[in-house]
């Protein structure tokens, strides 16, 4: 009788888990950060040489969904497209800040500051593409 | 319910065998800067799509009279979407000079409803609890206590279903993780009421610059900090008296970019707290869990 049971809320568990999980993202044109956020500037900008931490940390948190060079997997933008190149250091460090959790992109808030811009830093770093039409 | 006895190894050779338990465990769960904690919850949710495994334990120092008790568990995490996370636990418990026994199962979830960051981040927490009265994972602590002597053959015979649910406020304050949770909890099982409890915790990494290098002692690796948790009563009493309070600092080592560790000394503040609890914690997280999952069956990219 408890084998039953057991299953019944095993799939109660896991369907809602698997309907739940998005499979097929695709760039959100709503995501925007406000002007006050875009507006501001890396406190880090003039010390090039902590891109190789933001490196790390963009290995770490960032590449198994936008891919090693940023190149952007099916689900993630391509982080070397001029679209996302051609933002502010600012609008950058408010979306990793944030995220887009509807969409696939966690929040990385828990990071500490300084870290989040050295993200930004290393994102300057990847080669920028022109956006496909 | 498997029940083994104890009772013919030294204390001190099981206490051994139990720590040495934990750490073959270990090398079987949490990953970029997660929280120190073992009781609060911050804000911050598992990755949609990424599985973390974690093993954890609880060893309470006993008061005069009482036995030591080590408590261990593992819980599966999963991303089940951007605000949404599931956990399930399974929980077991050894008693000096009784037996070993399985104590439950837990399903907890939780839920962010604003979608972006703010001054203060809430997050709703449900979980349904199958446990019995041996539990001692004291994964919170709610109502009142008491420090019981009862063998873990009566105590396993005792069946508990319980509704607990936590309001989780936290804020990100300049590198500072500020974390409070109110917490309720229904016994589907015995007219208790709801019981009330809480807790609250503070922590910082110490660093805030990462460094070029891989690196695993480097300060940018740990997160520090303290929390404090107790019970608050219940609707049938609500009181602080015979209640169950700690303090406990915390810190959490990234030893790898999927691996960490924490632990946590707790000193009990009441007389009908444990004076120590003594808490360890490994995880270990699989990224894009979800997507490997789907691409086995032929989905995902």
């Amino acid at each position: 009788m408890r084998s039953p049971r057991i299953c019944f809320w095993l799939l109660l568990t896991i369907v809602p888990m698997v309907v739940a999980q998005n499979l097929n993202y695709q760039q959100d044109p709503t995501w925007r950060a406000p002007a006050e956020a875009s507006e501001k500037t890396n406190p880090l900008a003039d010390r090039p040489e902590l891109a190789a931490g933001g490196k790390k940390l963009f290995t770490r948190s960032c590449v198994e969904c936008h891919g090693k060079s940023g190149e952007g997997l099916k689900k993630a933008a391509d982080l070397q497209l001029s679209v996302v190149q051609g933002q502010s250091d600012g609008a950058l460090f408010w979306k990793i800040t944030n995220g887009n959790p509807d969409r696939g992109m966690p929040s990385f808030s828990r990071l500490p500051e300084l870290q989040r811009w050295q993200i930004v830093l290393h994102l300057r770093t990847l080669k920028p593409t022109e956006s496909s039409p | 319910m498997d029940i083994f006895p104890l009772s013919c190894i030294p204390p001190a050779v099981r206490l051994l065998r139990a720590l040495l338990f934990f750490f073959l465990l270990a090398a079987a769960t949490v990953r970029a800067q997660e929280a120190p904690y073992f009781v609060t919850y911050d804000h911050h949710l598992e990755e949609p799509g990424n599985l973390e495994i974690e093993t954890s334990s609880t060893l309470g120092i006993p008061r005069s009279g009482q036995r030591l008790f080590f408590a261990p568990y593992s819980e599966i995490e999963y991303g089940v979407a951007g605000r949404w996370t599931a956990e399930l636990y399974f929980e077991g418990q050894s008693t000096s000079g009784d037996s070993a026994v399985f104590t439950g199962w837990r399903l907890e979830n939780r839920f962010r409803p604003l979608k972006r960051e703010h001054w203060i981040n809430p997050v709703l927490y449900l979980e349904y609890e199958g446990v019995n009265e041996a539990t001692r994972i004291q994964k919170e602590i709610v109502g009142h206590s008491e420090l019981s002597n009862a063998r873990n053959a009566e105590l396993a015979d005792m069946h508990a279903h319980e509704l607990e649910t936590k309001l989780i406020l936290s804020s990100n304050l300049h590198d500072w993780n500020l974390a409070g949770n109110f917490i309720v909890e229904k016994n589907l099982s015995a007219a208790e009421g709801f019981e009330f409890g809480y807790s609250l915790g503070v922590s910082r990494p110490l660093a805030k610059i990462a460094t070029g290098g891989e690196c695993r002692w480097c300060r940018e690796n740990f997160i520090a900090g303290v929390e404090m948790y107790g019970g608050l009563g219940s609707t049938v009493d609500l009181s602080l008296h015979e209640t169950a309070h700690y303090i406990a600092p915390v810190i959490r080592w990234q030893i790898s970019d999927t691996s960490s560790i924490h632990f946590s000394p707790a000193i009990g503040l009441t007389h009908v707290s444990n004076p120590v609890l003594l808490r360890f914690g490994y995880s270990y997280e699989i990224q894009a869990f979800g997507r490997k999952v789907a691409r086995m069956f032929g989905g995902g990219p």
